[in-house]
């Protein structure tokens, strides 16, 4: 594997007696998009609020480019290069969308125009030029999803981890946000995904890890994965009729 | 247009005076402009930042007993004991906000109230300092020329322009925190905290550093009420209906507005001295049933309502 961007080494979680991620190790490397799939409640939340600092593990380490991520705040694993989205989305829903990302931007550029323009780039970027000036909460679903991947890119991030940015679009919009997703990659950004909408994830990532209960159950290409009995029995299985696939 | 409007109101404060003489109207101008300063104060925490405190009248009661205890055992001229009560507030409120700000909404506003109950009981108990219950009293204020005339303490006109003066600078701060990055920074944590600390913001730095500016203004505020009524005891000045009062006036004026806490001191001061002059008992009852009243069919505040009428809405870019 070339250089990684980011490792997670027996990383665990308890919350009380209940083990919410246990003994998960895994690689990402730099320039890659990586798919965390899982049953509802595997965990992949909680992986994703640990590197991004949102919560302490309870044991393991988490290195960006060899750094460790452990112990950092969000704002400050934010600054390291580590930007985020949420499942449900979280946008400033009384300020607009220029706001919104330019905010954001201010993490890198001190003047007001500067963090602006920088900003107007990101939006054109992610197709919400014709909404500049309206307000977060007067966003369809889709158009709130595209804002908040917005924003966490305005932060400048060499990792972005994307919590189900798909959940809840249908199939139209699922193919253009996939499309956004592998031209973030390509330029230069790696990507980690939760998701639930298997298909998108499948033809867009280049590497699938897998959790049930938290823990690693395979890790390899989207054919290797889909192909895994483990995977399968504790997964693919359920969704395999027809309608259910998203 | 906002130039002219400024500049009109900074003429209006200045020849106020000259043209209502009797002291009633004068001490009820002062009695606005202190609780504008106030309300300003509550306005920075409670309508930028988006952090409820029912506990402000912790910061009021420092700044006005460090500025009566600076004057009564160092000597230091209100002139400057007005602005170290405000820093004696903002220092006391560091500790306070790296402690209270681990909580979240309800209970960091829960957080304040026992954070003013604490500095009561201190300023209660602490007699060799604050003589205890019994308060401090200043007979007699420093003698302070202006231009050669000797100012005269025992009519109101020079605590008016003091008071003024001190207004116009708390309004100024504001108008500066809504064009700040600190300012952005706030409304991105008064929407949603979550997402600030996800875009590389520190929210416990920008939050205490709201909670510090907030409580040197209701500091100068309070120092400027110790010398204004050369009294101050624990009761009249760590109450919680003064807190109340502050968020009351910040509520109704308009939150997250520059000029609301002028506008809300405008109607509840005079309103509240209206009901206690025309109605012997039970005045707080109106006054009561006039606050719900406004928050209900006003949640925004005066000041909201007419910028959301004018199409003018809080946002980063105009403050």
């Amino acid at each position: 594997m070339a250089e990684p961007m980011l490792e997670v080494k027996r990383l665990t979680k308890s919350f009380g007696g209940l083990k919410a991620v246990a003994d998960l190790s895994f690689a990402v490397e730099k320039g890659s998009i990586i798919g965390l799939i899982g049953p509802n409640g595997a965990g992949k939340t909680t992986v994703f609020n640990m590197v991004a600092g949102f919560l302490p593990p309870s044991a393991g380490e988490i290195l960006l480019q060899g750094e460790s991520l452990v112990g950092l705040k969000p704002y400050a694993t934010t600054r390291k290069g580590v930007a985020r989205t949420f499942q449900i989305v979280k946008p400033f829903r009384n300020l607009s969308v220029l706001e919104n990302v330019t905010l954001a931007a201010f993490l890198r550029f001190a003047m007001r125009r500067q963090a602006q323009a920088e900003a107007l780039r990101i939006i054109e970027k992610m197709g919400l030029t014709a909404k500049i000036n309206s307000l977060a909460n007067d966003l369809t679903l889709s158009e709130q999803k595209r804002l908040e991947i917005a924003r966490a890119l305005a932060t400048g991030p060499k990792l972005l981890l994307l919590d189900e940015p798909m959940g809840g679009l249908n199939a139209t919009e699922v193919d253009q946000a996939a499309r956004l997703i592998s031209e973030i990659c390509r330029d230069g950004v790696t990507i980690i995904w939760v998701e639930h909408v298997l298909r998108a994830i499948m033809n867009t990532s280049h590497r699938v890890v897998v959790i049930n209960y938290g823990a690693k159950i395979a890790d390899g290409t989207p054919q290797e994965v889909v192909q895994n009995p483990d995977v399968i029995a504790a997964y693919l299985g359920k969704r395999a009729q027809p309608h259910a696939a998203d | 247009m906002k130039t002219v409007f400024t500049v009109l109101a900074l003429v209006a404060l200045l020849i106020a005076p000259l043209i209502v003489t009797d002291p009633f109207y004068v001490h009820l101008m002062i009695m606005v402009l202190m609780w504008t300063v106030l309300g300003v104060a509550w306005n920075i925490l409670g309508g930028y930042a988006g952090q409820v405190s029912f506990g402000h009248s912790a910061f009021l009661g420092v700044g006005a007993y460090s500025t009566m205890i600076l004057y009564l055992n160092l000597g230091i001229s209100p002139w400057y004991g007005i602005v170290l009560g405000g820093l004696v507030s903002a220092l006391i409120a560091l500790p306070i906000g790296l402690i209270c700000f681990r909580l979240r909404g309800p209970y960091f506003a829960l957080s304040t109230l026992a954070v003013a109950e604490i500095v009561r009981l201190v300023a209660l108990n602490w007699e060799s300092l604050t003589n205890g219950p019994v308060g401090l009293l200043i007979t007699t204020l420093p003698p302070v020329s202006l231009w050669g005339e000797p100012l005269n303490w025992e009519s109101k006109t020079p605590f008016y322009y003091i008071i003024a003066l001190i207004a116009a600078g708390a309004l100024g701060i504001t108008f500066l925190l809504a064009r700040s990055r600190l300012g952005a920074y706030l409304l991105a944590i008064r929407e949603d905290i979550d997402s600030a600390e996800a875009i590389g913001i520190n929210t416990v730095q920008a939050r205490v550093s709201a909670l510090a500016l907030s409580a040197f203004v209701a500091g100068v505020g309070g120092g400027f009420y110790a010398m204004y009524l050369r009294y101050v005891d624990p009761d009249a000045v760590f109450s919680i209906s003064l807190s109340v009062e502050m968020v009351f006036i910040a509520v109704v004026g308009g939150l997250t507005t520059v000029i609301g806490p002028f506008i809300g001191a405008v109607f509840l001061v005079t309103l509240g001295e209206t009901f206690r002059t025309h109605f012997l008992w039970g005045h707080l009852v109106f006054y009561g049933l006039f606050m719900m009243v406004a928050i209900r069919y006003m949640p925004e505040g005066i000041w909201g309502r007419v910028r959301k009428l004018i199409g003018n809405r809080v946002g980063v870019q105009n403050g």
